[in-house]
């Protein structure tokens, strides 16, 4: 019954052409997607291919010390791996992709979540699990090699500075020139001040209660936003060009790094995991309630590779740009970090790593359908840059029209009206599409067009107040990896509190991604067409040494026959970043290759402002991107040679698991 | 299923849904370390607790 009705909702959004479908069928097909991979793929993964075992202990049990180590409900460790992997990459990379049509997207999401990013999850925190918790550097040093282990390090360092870079920048797009929105980000610091207060000296430790009364309190600083942004005195004060919100970004972030974190950063921390959860929760319910019809069509005419939003054909480009929905590296460090150390039982690993995943893919379908809600024209309005559709309002709809999606500048003021913003012409990033989404969508029902404002500047306040704390945190995990990898040359480096070291790796890491940012500022591409496709193939690279890991312990398992099932999702991802990076370095078209694009620059020197820093940013890009496609062949090569000796019996190897312990809860239970 | 076994089952949803909240907004390690430690609740454990678990999280990377 539920494989029926998902293949009829598949075949619905797949062949329907000319005409508009609800949204509904988007959920409906992702809906029994997921449950028949659960149901079937993932039941033969953990049963025929990991063997998990109910009798073994988990180290959460054989460890436990109450800090680390705790056996925990599997609904409690779910709910924590959940929030711990949901991030604004599932919102962001869909409404990017979305400029494709609404079906290359959705079906990523489908197919990669369920044979790739799922598995993935799963097979890394049950191996982790059995490895007594190791992180994905260590198994990869000890099952594949060193060069395993320097790759993977190296591999997660670049990922954080340039994802570090690609958010910041998302957040300079929602909020320059946006008074209400600058005002509201800006609240939420007294207001974490405020919260970091009341847990430190009235109510220790009561944090739920906490995030509560901030919640409220950042509904009433949306609320003064509005007042503020009507102001003729105070919104100059807030009114910020793209240069001065990223300077404010870099400022906030290197002090985030060098401060004392509970004063500011763990309050706003937990204020923002509330926001993203409650937020998720709400878009989940008003999709299913309101089931809006989607405006985009399946494909756009951009699927040539000459899109506005980014430049690059579906493949592989698509499959970059979604990651974190569909597969992201990210997560293989989150199930080889805290969850492994709190799950109960090995069965429970299926639930926790599987299912979890699939969560976060379904919140990927939730912003391709707030995305493709939006008219085609005004969805390109908002997400095209200035450098391809032209600064002027009148150009902008000229050009945007001629593509075939008419916009008007009347429709656009009337919009940007609406939703209390200036303009919404050239708002690159994601975000805010994702936000006039999600307005749209609830204002058909929630109070109307009248609120259709603070719908957007929620949304806005979401993703900027979600960003940042990856931002602050990041920049704190870059720093500590900084540290350890000092230490090892000067051992005062290493100290995590000493000054002088603080300082010196704050100011590196914060700097590295600070240019990442500011070449996206001042691009006249408007940065996400070169900042967000390395992100994707730094995030699906991290992805390919997991699976190399994972493949390698599968066949080391004695388990050759099955490893097709991470091994095809890994032939998969060297397939799309290996041709990504390809197109990103040597593409002759300027505005997918760097290194095209450079020529182009040098070419004409006359146009061009900044001529010598934006050559050398190009430059620079490629020489990223061909470094961390040369780590990550490295790995495969090693993994591959490992493999081949294992396979002919050249070599003999053993897993290097945790001994086996039986659980003391297998027996409660029967008792 | 009837009213009783209903009220049952959603009594307990909800403690499940508040324990993974308590879990992910740490109160559930500052109660585990007031028992590891023997501490009443109090501004100073409070400190002290953080202080421990800040080192942990801080090391912890934040996923995109």
């Amino acid at each position: 019954m539920i494989a029926v009705l998902g293949a009829l909702a598949l075949g619905t959004i797949a062949l329907h052409r000319g005409e508009q479908i609800n949204a509904m069928w988007l959920v409906i097909a992702a809906f029994c997607a997921y449950s028949l991979a659960y149901r079937f793929y993932s039941k033969f993964v953990s049963a025929r291919v990991l063997a998990l075992d109910p009798q073994r202990a988990t180290p959460a049990e054989r460890l436990e010390n109450g800090r680390d180590f705790v056996p925990t409900n599997k609904w409690v460790v779910f709910g924590h791996h959940f929030a711990a992997i949901a991030g604004p990459g599932p919102l962001v990379g869909p409404v990017l992709a979305a400029q494709f049509g609404y079906l290359p997207g959705t079906l990523w999401i489908l197919a990669g979540a369920v044979f790739g990013g799922c598995v993935q999850d799963f097979v890394i925190l049950l191996f982790s699990v059995r490895r007594d918790g190791k992180s994905l550097t260590e198994m990869a040093r000890e099952e594949v090699g060193r060069a395993g282990g320097l790759v993977a390090y190296l591999a997660v360092i670049s990922i954080i500075v340039i994802l570090l870079g690609a958010g910041s920048l998302i957040v300079v797009n929602a909020l320059k020139a946006s008074p209400w929105g600058v005002f509201t980000i800006a609240m939420t610091i007294p207001i974490a001040l405020l919260m970091g207060l009341y847990l430190r000296r009235l109510r220790p430790g009561k944090v739920l209660e906490v995030s509560v009364l901030g919640f409220i309190l950042v509904m009433l600083a949306i609320w003064g936003g509005q007042w503020v942004s009507q102001s003729s005195s105070m919104a100059p004060w807030f009114t910020m060009s793209a240069p001065a919100v990223a300077v404010a970004i870099i400022i906030y972030g290197f002090a985030a790094s060098v401060l004392p974190v509970w004063l500011l950063l763990a309050p706003r921390d937990y204020l923002s995991t509330f926001v993203k959860l409650g937020t998720i929760g709400l878009l989940a319910i008003g999709i299913i309630a309101l089931h809006p019809t989607l405006h985009m069509p399946p494909l756009t005419r951009f699927t040539d590779g000459s899109g506005p939003v980014f430049a690059g054909k579906i493949f592989p480009f698509a499959f970059i740009t979604i990651a974190c929905g569909a597969i992201s590296g990210f997560h293989s460090l989150i199930s080889s970090g805290t969850t492994p150390k709190m799950i109960r039982r090995e069965p429970e690993a299926r639930m926790v790593g599987y299912g979890a995943m699939m969560c976060e893919s379904m919140v990927a379908i939730m912003a391709t359908v707030a995305a493709c809600v939006l008219q085609p024209g005004t969805y390109f309005a908002i997400n095209s840059p200035a450098g391809i559709v032209g600064k002027a309002a009148e150009t902008a709809v000229a050009t945007i029209s001629g593509w075939g999606f008419p916009v008007t500048i009347a429709t656009m003021q009337s919009l940007a009206h609406a939703v209390g913003e200036q303009t919404l012409f050239n708002r690159t990033g994601g975000a805010p599409a994702f936000a006039v989404g999600m307005a749209h969508i609830f204002s058909s029902s929630l109070g109307g067009q009248a609120v259709m404002a603070i719908w957007y500047h929620f949304a806005i306040m979401f993703e900027a107040l979600f960003i940042l704390t990856t931002i602050d945190a990041g920049t704190r995990v870059g720093r500590f990896m900084l540290q350890d990898a000092f230490g090892h040359i000067w051992e005062p480096m290493g100290r995590t509190s000493w000054y002088p070291s603080i300082l010196g790796t704050s100011g590196l890491i914060v700097a590295a991604w600070g240019y990442f940012l500011w070449q996206g500022v001042k691009d006249p591409l408007g940065g996400i067409n070169s900042l967000w496709p390395l992100f994707g193939i730094a995030n699906q690279l991290l992805a390919t040494v997991a699976l190399c890991v994972a493949t390698t312990i599968v066949i080391k398992m004695r388990k050759a026959r099955f490893c097709f099932v991470t091994l095809v999702p890994l032939g998969w991802l060297v397939a799309v970043t290996f041709t990504a990076s390809w197109h990103k370095i040597f593409d002759p078209n300027p505005r997918i290759g760097f290194l095209a694009h450079a020529r182009q620059l040098t070419s004409s020197p006359a146009l061009v402002p900044d001529l010598s820093r934006l050559i050398l940013n190009d430059r620079l890009d490629a020489l990223v991107t061909g470094v961390l496609v040369f780590m990550v062949a490295l790995i495969l090569v090693e993994s591959a040679f490992l493999w081949l000796r294992v396979l002919i019996g050249r070599k003999t190897v053993s897993v290097r698991e945790s001994a086996f312990v039986a659980t003391r809860f297998a027996t409660e239970e029967q008792g | 299923m009837s009213l009783g076994q209903l009220t049952s089952a959603l009594r307990s949803g909800m403690k499940l849904v508040l324990a993974a909240l308590r879990e992910i907004f740490d109160e559930g390690a500052y109660r585990r370390f007031l028992a590891r430690e023997r501490m009443d609740p109090s501004c100073r454990s409070y400190r002290e607790f953080r202080r421990e678990h800040e080192l942990a999280k801080a090391r912890r990377p934040r996923c995109c």
